[in-house]
């Protein structure tokens, strides 16, 4: 009576996570609108940061090797949000009623998801890269260390997106999401050391700066990408993405699961 | 015998609110069964337990032959929903979200290509093929929505109210589909806030409300029961005495509408005349009257009054 033959298993399953993340691409081919929305994004804020800012530096230049990384870690983490508002849009919009009433594997839109957000996280770091080379922005790193950079901060994205994926999944609606994860993301990324070193910062704010995990990922991406000695901030960065995900991947999974029932 | 669907007792609490409080389904292989109620009634709880999107407080369900709660994967294989709110992908094309299921599903490229270009030929999409979903009219998306439902070729396919808020030629529109469907053998259970439409569609229709079943039948016998027709009159003055001659004369209790509209169920043409002839008698002139066919509201006030009082009895 059906044409449905294998669809189970754990192939099955990453067959149909990539066609979910197939389907979650899709749409910035369909749109060039959205493309150049989620292109222009990356490239404004090199602009802001890199140029503006740096213009009033009065040292360009060395601005640039200062800012550029914290705009590579700015729009990496703050790309994390699609993950939860996309999954809360598909709750509130009945798109997961349908893919739980079909014979596909349960973790297959969590898969697909997630997958389709580390590609675009990692297009969109690529953009930002080649818009600070144009403002100005040097690798004096060896490829290899400025490619273990770029390997870093997409990790500890990774880590950050299941959190989103979490919000999403616990979400009313994606207002809420969008609201509770901007609550989140903006005094990671701000108050951080990925714009203004935290010795230049006033009491509470220095404090916060010093202990933020986002602050450890700037300096060792810009170490990373400039070739200046690392220090301890790769290990704490790694340290802290393996304790992210440690409890937001199981915490995303029973959500997930929760909704399923 | 065996049913494609079948429920017994079926319970669904949310907090101290039963939403479900024991309903039976029965629907033979290929027929229709029109699930009618209300808003708030629980038809789309007793389609997401069915369609295994939840499970059941109480009771039990089998579709296909296979039990909702104990083997879902089984049941998954063998339906089709299609949701309340058209639940396709609004980003995709009409085409790429049919492309996705049938990959889903286990289609190759090819076939999942070839399924998509049939079911737009066949719902009439085939010029919005390429447009996102999102621009679709309402008529469109719903008719998506059903194509999409179809492409594994499901032998039971469950609509949750398909035609809601469409205008009446997207509904005939869709009425057709459903009946090309069942003419193909599948079995559909279709809830609908609409008596027109389970009457066009539906072999049986159970009445819902309130969470449980108010009246079951065909949906001749259950016409019949609601009575076919209704006298209307509107009096120009004397209103009460009006009332009373109308309840004398039928043996029933009038309904009051609007600005003084009485009605009640017609279920004897000889009843007219002798109304109007008791009227003229008393002397009370009419602004309007009329035969009319009874509205959802009030078939279904005389199907859950019916239900009432046998269960009270």
């Amino acid at each position: 009576m059906t044409v449905i033959t294998s669809t189970s298993g754990r192939r099955g399953a990453l067959a149909q996570g990539m066609t979910l993340a197939w389907r979650s691409l899709v749409p910035l081919g369909n749109e060039p609108g959205r493309l150049v929305q989620f292109l222009l994004q990356p490239i404004f804020m090199v602009v802001v940061f890199v140029l503006m800012f740096g213009a009033m530096s009065g040292d360009p230049e060395h601005a640039a090797r200062y800012l550029m990384p914290g705009v590579l870690v700015q729009v990496a983490l703050i790309s994390t949000n699609t993950t939860g508002m996309n999954l809360a849009e598909d709750i509130v919009n009945g798109v997961f009623d349908r893919f739980r009433s079909m014979p596909i594997a349960r973790s297959a839109p969590l898969i697909g998801r997630v997958t389709a957000d580390a590609l675009t996280t990692a297009a969109t770091i690529a953009v930002a890269l080649l818009a600070g080379i144009a403002a100005g922005f040097r690798i004096t790193a060896s490829p290899l260390g400025a490619l273990a950079g770029l390997a870093l901060l997409l990790l500890f994205t990774l880590a950050l997106s299941w959190v989103s994926a979490w919000l999403g999944l616990k979400a009313k609606s994606v207002a809420s999401m969008q609201g509770t994860a901007t609550a989140v993301l903006l005094p990671l990324t701000f108050g951080s050391s990925a714009f203004i070193p935290p010795a230049n910062l006033p009491g509470v704010l220095r404090w916060w700066s010093s202990v933020n995990p986002v602050s450890h990922l700037a300096d060792a991406v810009r170490a990373l990408l400039t070739g200046a000695p690392v220090g301890a901030h790769v290990w704490v960065t790694l340290a802290w993405a393996a304790a992210v995900t440690a409890c937001s991947v199981p915490l995303a999974v029973r959500a997930y699961t929760r909704r399923i029932r | 015998m065996t049913y494609a669907i079948e429920a017994h007792g079926l319970v669904k609490r949310y907090g101290d609110k039963a939403a479900l409080a024991g309903i039976d389904l029965a629907a033979p292989p290929g027929s229709v069964l029109g699930v009618l109620g209300p808003n708030g009634a629980g038809k789309t709880t007793a389609v997401r337990i069915l369609a295994t999107l939840v499970s059941p407080d109480g009771g039990r369900a089998a579709v296909g032959g296979h039990d909702v709660v104990k083997a879902p994967a089984e049941v998954r294989k063998l339906i089709g929903l299609t949701g309340q709110y058209a639940s396709v992908d609004e980003k995709l094309t009409g085409r790429q979200n049919l492309v996705m299921i049938g990959r889903l599903l286990g289609m190759s490229r090819a076939e999942a290509r070839g399924r998509a270009a049939a079911l737009l030929a066949e719902f009439a999409l085939e010029d919005a093929a390429d447009r996102a979903a999102g621009s679709y009219s309402g008529g469109m998306r719903r008719r998506l929505d059903l194509a999409v439902s179809l492409v594994g070729r499901p032998s039971i396919v469950f609509m949750d109210e398909p035609t809601t808020g469409l205008d009446p030629r997207a509904r005939a529109d869709l009425w057709r589909i459903v009946r090309e469907q069942v003419a193909g053998g599948a079995t559909v259970l279709l809830t609908t806030q609409y008596l027109e439409e389970a009457d066009q569609l539906a072999d049986e229709i159970v009445l819902i409300d309130h969470g449980l079943v108010a009246a079951r039948g065909t949906p001749r016998e259950l016409k019949a029961r609601a009575g076919d027709r209704r006298l209307e009159i509107r009096p120009e003055h004397d209103a009460e005495k009006a009332e009373l001659i109308l309840a004398e004369v039928t043996g029933l209790t009038p309904h009051r509408g609007e600005n003084g509209l009485l009605s009640v169920p017609l279920l004897d043409s000889a009843v007219s005349p002798a109304v109007f002839r008791r009227l003229e008698e008393a002397g009370v002139s009419l602004a309007e009257h009329a035969v009319r066919r009874p509205t959802l509201d009030e078939a279904f006030l005389a199907l859950t009054d019916t239900t009432t009082s046998r269960r009270t009895r």
